[in-house]
C-alpha cells in the first residue's frame, strides 16, 4: 500500500470559496460585529497545534446560542459554503484547517457550564467551556469530570474528536462518558441526541456517531457529560525501571490482575530527561512508570501494595510517592505538559506527535523497534505512552523546513504506523484522524469507508461539514 | 413461504445477502431467535440464520478482549472466560424466560445487535460500551469491518456504536470483539430492609443515590418492593416481607469488607441493614439482571422505562396512580421494569406520557405480536429523527432487506 504523507500541507487548501459581501452581510444580521475576516484572525482559526501549516477559512463568526449557530449553518447552507467547528484548536492532526475555506464557527464565547445534576451524576455544558473550568466549578460538589487529554481543551472539541487521556484505564475516554448533546445538523435543524437517562434506546445511537465525528455531521452545541464522585483516597507514585520490557510487563500484570488503577503512563529516558529540564523535576533518566490510585483509604493501599509487589518482581527502582494534592497536581501538569517539555528540547523545532495503539503484548516489541528506527534515523522524539491502553505517542521535534528530516520523520511514522497495523492495532488511539491520517485510514479500514461515507452523505448530503476531513468524498 | 437460509462462513453470508440485495428480498436476520419478542414483527420471506457461525475465533486473556462469530451462544462465551476467571463487565442479562423461551439459548450476535446490559451498567456500560469492534456484511451486500482489538481508537465514525443497538436493521454482523476483565475476587450485597413497602417510594431512591455517590464504589444498585422481592431464591429477600434495597461492592476482599461495612453505616437510618456475600449475592443480582421477577403471567405486558435515576420512582408514582403493575428498579432507579396487564391505548398513552415528561424513554419489550404489529415498540421518534434515522438506514441497506419494520415502521 502506497501512503504519501504531505510534507508541504500549504498545498492541501483546495480552491478556497470565496465569501461575497452579500453573504457575509448575512451572517451579520445574526451575528452583528461579532464576524472577522481579518488575515490574522483567520489564520489562527485555520490553525491546531500540530505541525500542519494554517489553512486559514474566509471568515470566523463567534457564536453565542444554539440558534445563533443554527442561524449561521442554515445561511451557509443555503449557500453551500463549508462550516468549521472551533474550541480551542488543541487538536493534533490538521482538524480545524479550512480545506476549502468557509466560515469558521468559533464556539469559545459559549463557556457556560448549563446545569450540573450532582445526584444523578451529570453535568450539561456549552461546547467552549474548558476541562480545567469544569473541574474548577464542580470542585465544591465533591465530583469530577476524568478525562484530561494533554491541553486543557475545550469539551465540544474534546467530543468531536473522541479525546481520551490518562485516565481512560479507569474512566474510559469521551465515547463512554458523552450521554448526550444538542447538535446543529448541516441543514441547521437542532436535534438533541438523547434524554438525560443514562440507557439510550430511542432509535440508532446518534450520540455515539457524534462523538469523533470530527465536526464532519454537525456543530455540537450543548453536550451532557457523566460525572464521578471525587476519590475518598488519591496516592500517585513515580517508578524507575531498568529497561522497557520490565516497565511494560508491569502494565501488563496490574491490568491482568484487575487491579483498578486510575492511571498508568510510560515516559522514555528522552522524555524523562525532557520532564527534567523543562519541569524542574531530579527523576532518574531511565524508562518510567507515573501511577495513580484513587478509591477509599483501604482501597488504595491495597492497589499500591499490590502493584508495588509486581513492580519489584520487574526489578524496579525505588517508587516515589506524592499523596499531597500539590505534589500531585505538579506530576501530572508535567506529564500533560510533555508535548511543551519534548519542543524544548530543541528551541525553534515543531513537534508531530504520532498516535498508535496496539494489543498490550505486542506493546515494548512495538515500541523498541520504533525506537531504534528513530535513533537509527538519528532523529530526535521522546516517547510517551497511556500504557495500560497500549497506546504510544512519539514526538518528533523536527524542522519542517529541513526537507531530508521531514523525509526521515516521515518514513519512521510510516513504518510505525505500519508496525502497529500488523500487530492488530490501529493508527490513532486518541488523535483522530483530520487531514493527517487520512490515508492511514484507508490502510486500515478501506473496505468501512464505503460505509463512513454513506452516512456522511446520508447526514450532509452538501458536504458543507468540517469538508476534507475522515474521508475525501 | 419462509425459507431458512443458513450459511455456515462469512463468505455464505456475504453470497446470501447480495443474492438477497439483487432480488429486493427482505430477509429476517437471526440467531437463535431468542429476542424475536422484542421489537416489532420483521416482515420478510427468508430467514438469515446465523446460528451455524458459532466459533470463538480469538480469545487471548492477557489482551482482555473476547472475538466470536454473531451465531455463538453465549454459555460457550462464559465458559471459556470463566477458565480464566475473567468476565464480560456489562453483565448480559438472559431474558429468555421473561420472553417466554428457554434459558441459555442467546447469542453473542443477538447481544450486540439488542445493546443488552445488566445492572453493573451504572458502572460498565452497555453491550454498545463494550463492543471495540466487528465484521459485517451491509445491505449494499458489502463486507467491511470497524473499529479493532484495541480499547483505544478514533479511526473515524464509531460504527460499533451504531450497529449495537440497530436490531440487525443496518448490516448482518458475522463477528464481534468485546471488552472482559478480571472477576472480582469477592462479591457483597448491602440490603436496606424498609419499615414500609413503598413502589414508588423516594427514600429507596435518596438510599441509592447516597450509596452511588459516596466513594465506596458501589457497582449495581436496585429497589424491590415487597411484592417483587418476595419472588427471590435468596431466603433474606423472600423472607423480608417487606420492600428492600440492594446495592453491591465488589473487589479485593479486605477492600470489599470495608466498603461493605461503610455503606451499611451510611443506609442504617433507613432501614435494617443486612449484608449477602459472594454466593447469594450472585443469584440475586443474576435475576435482577435477567428480570427474573416478570417472567411469569406471560400474558401481561411488560416495559422498560429508562429515565433519570432521581425520576424513576416519580414517574412510577404517576403510573400507578391510574394502573396496577408489578414494578422494580435497577441502575440506581434510572431503570425501570414494568409488569402490567396487556396495554390498551389509554396505558400506553399513560406510561410513554408520564416518561416524556422527565426526558426519558419507554420500550414496549413483551408483548403479543398483534400489539407489536400496531403499537409503536421503540420510544417514538419526532418527524425529523425519522427523517435522519430513514437516511442512516438508507445509507447501510438501500434496498430495506435487513429485519424491515423491526425497529420502526416502514424503517
Amino acid at each position: 500500500m502506497q501512503i504519501s504523507l504531505q510534507t508541504n500541507p500549504v498545498s492541501l487548501q483546495t480552491n478556497p470559496v470565496s465569501l461575497s459581501d452579500e453573504f457575509l452581510e448575512e451572517l451579520r444580521t445574526v451575528v452583528e460585529q461579532r464576524l472577522s475576516t481579518v488575515d490574522a484572525v483567520c489564520f489562527q482559526h485555520g490553525k491546531d497545534e500540530s505541525w500542519h501549516e494554517s489553512m486559514p477559512p474566509g471568515a470566523v463568526v463567534f457564536a453565542h446560542s444554539t440558534e445563533e449557530v443554527s442561524e449561521i449553518v442554515k445561511i451557509c447552507a443555503r449557500h453551500k459554503i463549508p462550516v468549521i467547528p472551533y474550541g480551542t484548536g488543541t487538536s493534533l492532526e490538521g482538524h480545524v484547517g479550512a480545506v476549502h475555506g468557509g466560515v469558521c464557527i468559533d464556539l469559545t464565547e459559549m463557556n457556560e457550564i448549563l446545569t450540573v445534576n450532582a445526584e444523578d451524576l451529570d453535568v450539561t455544558v456549552q461546547p467552549g467551556v474548558r476541562r480545567k473550568q469544569l473541574n474548577e466549578h464542580l470542585r465544591d460538589t465533591g465530583l469530577f469530570f476524568p478525562i484530561d487529554p494533554g491541553a486543557d481543551a475545550s469539551l465540544g472539541g474534546m467530543t468531536a474528536t473522541r479525546a481520551s487521556g490518562t485516565n481512560a484505564v479507569r474512566y474510559g475516554t469521551m465515547r463512554e462518558n458523552v450521554l448526550s448533546m444538542v447538535v446543529v445538523m448541516a441543514d441547521g435543524r437542532i436535534i438533541r441526541t438523547s434524554s438525560r437517562s443514562k440507557k439510550s434506546s430511542a432509535g440508532y445511537d446518534l450520540t455515539r456517531l457524534f462523538v469523533g465525528s470530527e465536526g464532519t455531521l454537525g456543530v455540537i452545541t450543548e453536550i451532557t457529560l457523566r460525572l464521578y464522585g471525587i476519590p475518598e483516597a488519591v496516592s500517585a507514585a513515580v517508578c524507575p525501571f531498568p529497561d522497557l520490557e520490565s516497565a511494560v510487563n508491569t502494565v501488563i500484570t496490574t491490568i491482568q490482575c484487575g487491579i483498578p488503577v486510575a492511571r498508568i503512563e510510560l515516559m522514555d529516558e528522552v522524555q524523562m530527561k525532557a520532564l527534567n529540564a523543562y519541569s524542574k523535576f531530579d527523576y532518574p533518566e531511565q524508562p518510567t512508570l507515573m501511577f495513580e490510585f484513587h478509591g477509599t483509604e483501604a482501597g488504595v493501599k491495597e492497589q499500591s501494595e499490590m502493584v508495588g509487589d509486581i513492580a519489584d518482581d520487574n526489578n524496579a527502582g525505588e517508587f516515589q510517592w506524592a499523596t499531597k494534592a500539590e505534589e500531585r497536581t505538579k506530576l501530572w501538569q508535567g506529564r500533560h505538559d510533555s508535548y511543551y517539555a519534548a519542543m524544548a528540547l530543541r528551541p525553534g523545532a515543531k513537534g508531530m506527535a504520532t498516535d498508535v495503539c496496539v494489543p498490550i503484548s505486542r506493546l515494548a516489541e512495538c515500541i523498541l523497534e520504533t525506537r531504534k528506527d528513530i535513533d537509527e534515523q538519528e532523529l530526535l522524539s521522546p516517547i510517551v505512552g497511556h500504557v495500560g491502553d497500549g497506546n504510544f505517542h512519539c514526538c518528533f521535534i523536527m524542522d519542517p523546513d529541513d526537507l531530508d528530516e521531514m523525509a526521515r520523520v516521515e518514513s519512521v511514522n510510516k513504518r510505525m504506523v505500519m508496525r502497529a497495523l500488523e500487530m492488530g492495532g490501529t493508527c490513532t488511539g486518541e488523535h483522530g484522524v483530520g487531514i493527517g491520517k487520512i490515508d492511514y485510514l484507508v490502510a486500515e479500514h478501506g473496505e468501512a469507508l464505503s460505509v463512513m461515507r454513506s452516512m456522511k452523505i446520508a447526514l450532509d448530503p452538501d458536504n458543507i461539514m468540517n469538508p476534507g476531513k475522515i474521508i475525501k468524498l | 413461504m419462509t425459507e431458512n437460509l443458513k450459511p455456515e462462513n462469512n463468505d455464505q453470508v456475504l453470497e446470501f445477502v447480495q443474492w438477497a440485495v439483487t432480488q429486493k428480498m427482505p430477509l429476517d436476520v437471526r440467531g437463535q431467535g431468542t429476542k424475536l419478542g422484542m421489537g416489532r414483527p420483521v416482515e420478510a420471506d427468508h430467514i438469515l440464520d446465523l446460528s451455524g457461525l458459532s466459533e470463538i475465533t480469538d480469545y487471548q486473556p492477557s489482551e482482555l478482549f473476547v472475538t466470536a462469530n454473531a451465531g455463538t451462544p453465549m454459555k460457550d462465551i462464559y465458559a471459556a472466560l470463566d477458565q480464566q476467571n475473567q468476565q464480560l463487565m456489562f453483565e448480559p442479562p438472559d431474558y429468555g424466560p421473561l420472553l417466554g423461551s428457554a434459558v441459555d439459548q442467546g447469542t453473542l450476535g443477538g447481544l450486540v445487535a439488542c445493546n443488552l446490559a445488566g445492572p453493573r451498567r451504572i458502572k460498565a456500560g452497555s453491550a454498545r460500551d463494550n463492543c471495540i469492534g466487528f465484521h459485517a456484511v451491509s445491505g449494499r451486500g458489502e463486507m467491511f469491518k470497524s473499529g479493532g482489538k484495541v480499547v483505544k481508537n478514533v479511526t473515524g465514525f464509531d460504527l460499533s456504536k451504531l450497529m449495537t443497538g440497530s436490531y440487525g436493521t443496518l448490516a448482518v454482523m458475522t463477528e464481534a470483539t468485546l471488552k472482559v476483565l478480571p472477576s472480582p475476587e469477592n462479591t457483597r450485597t448491602v440490603l436496606v430492609r424498609w419499615a414500609k413497602d413503598g413502589d414508588a417510594d423516594q427514600l429507596n431512591n435518596q438510599a441509592m443515590t447516597e450509596a452511588l455517590v459516596s466513594t465506596n464504589e458501589v457497582s449495581s444498585a436496585a429497589h424491590l418492593p415487597a411484592k417483587i422481592a418476595a419472588r427471590s431464591a435468596v431466603a433474606y429477600l423472600n423472607s423480608a416481607g417487606s420492600a428492600v434495597t440492594a446495592l453491591r461492592v465488589e473487589g479485593p476482599a479486605p477492600s470489599t469488607a470495608y466498603r461493605c461495612a461503610a455503606l451499611k453505616e451510611l443506609l442504617s437510618k433507613f432501614g435494617d441493614v443486612e449484608e449477602l456475600h459472594t454466593k447469594n449475592s450472585k443469584i440475586l443480582w443474576k435475576e435482577i439482571a435477567d428480570v427474573s421477577y416478570l417472567a411469569a403471567n406471560q400474558e401481561r405486558a411488560v416495559w422498560r422505562i429508562s429515565v433519570p435515576p432521581t425520576e424513576g420512582a416519580h414517574v412510577v408514582q404517576r403510573i400507578l396512580e391510574s394502573a396496577e403493575a408489578d414494578v422494580m428498579y435497577d441502575w440506581g432507579g434510572g431503570l425501570v421494569w414494568l409488569q402490567i396487564d396487556e396495554v390498551d391505548q389509554a396505558s400506553k398513552n399513560l406510561i410513554r406520557g408520564s416518561v416524556a415528561q422527565v426526558g426519558g424513554h419507554a420500550t414496549l419489550v413483551r408483548a403479543s405480536k398483534q400489539l407489536r404489529q400496531s403499537a409503536i415498540v421503540f420510544q417514538p421518534l419526532d418527524p425529523y429523527m425519522t427523517g435522519i434515522t430513514k437516511r442512516v438506514k438508507n445509507g447501510f441497506d438501500p434496498e430495506g432487506i435487513l429485519n424491515p419494520g423491526r425497529m420502526y415502521k416502514g424503517i
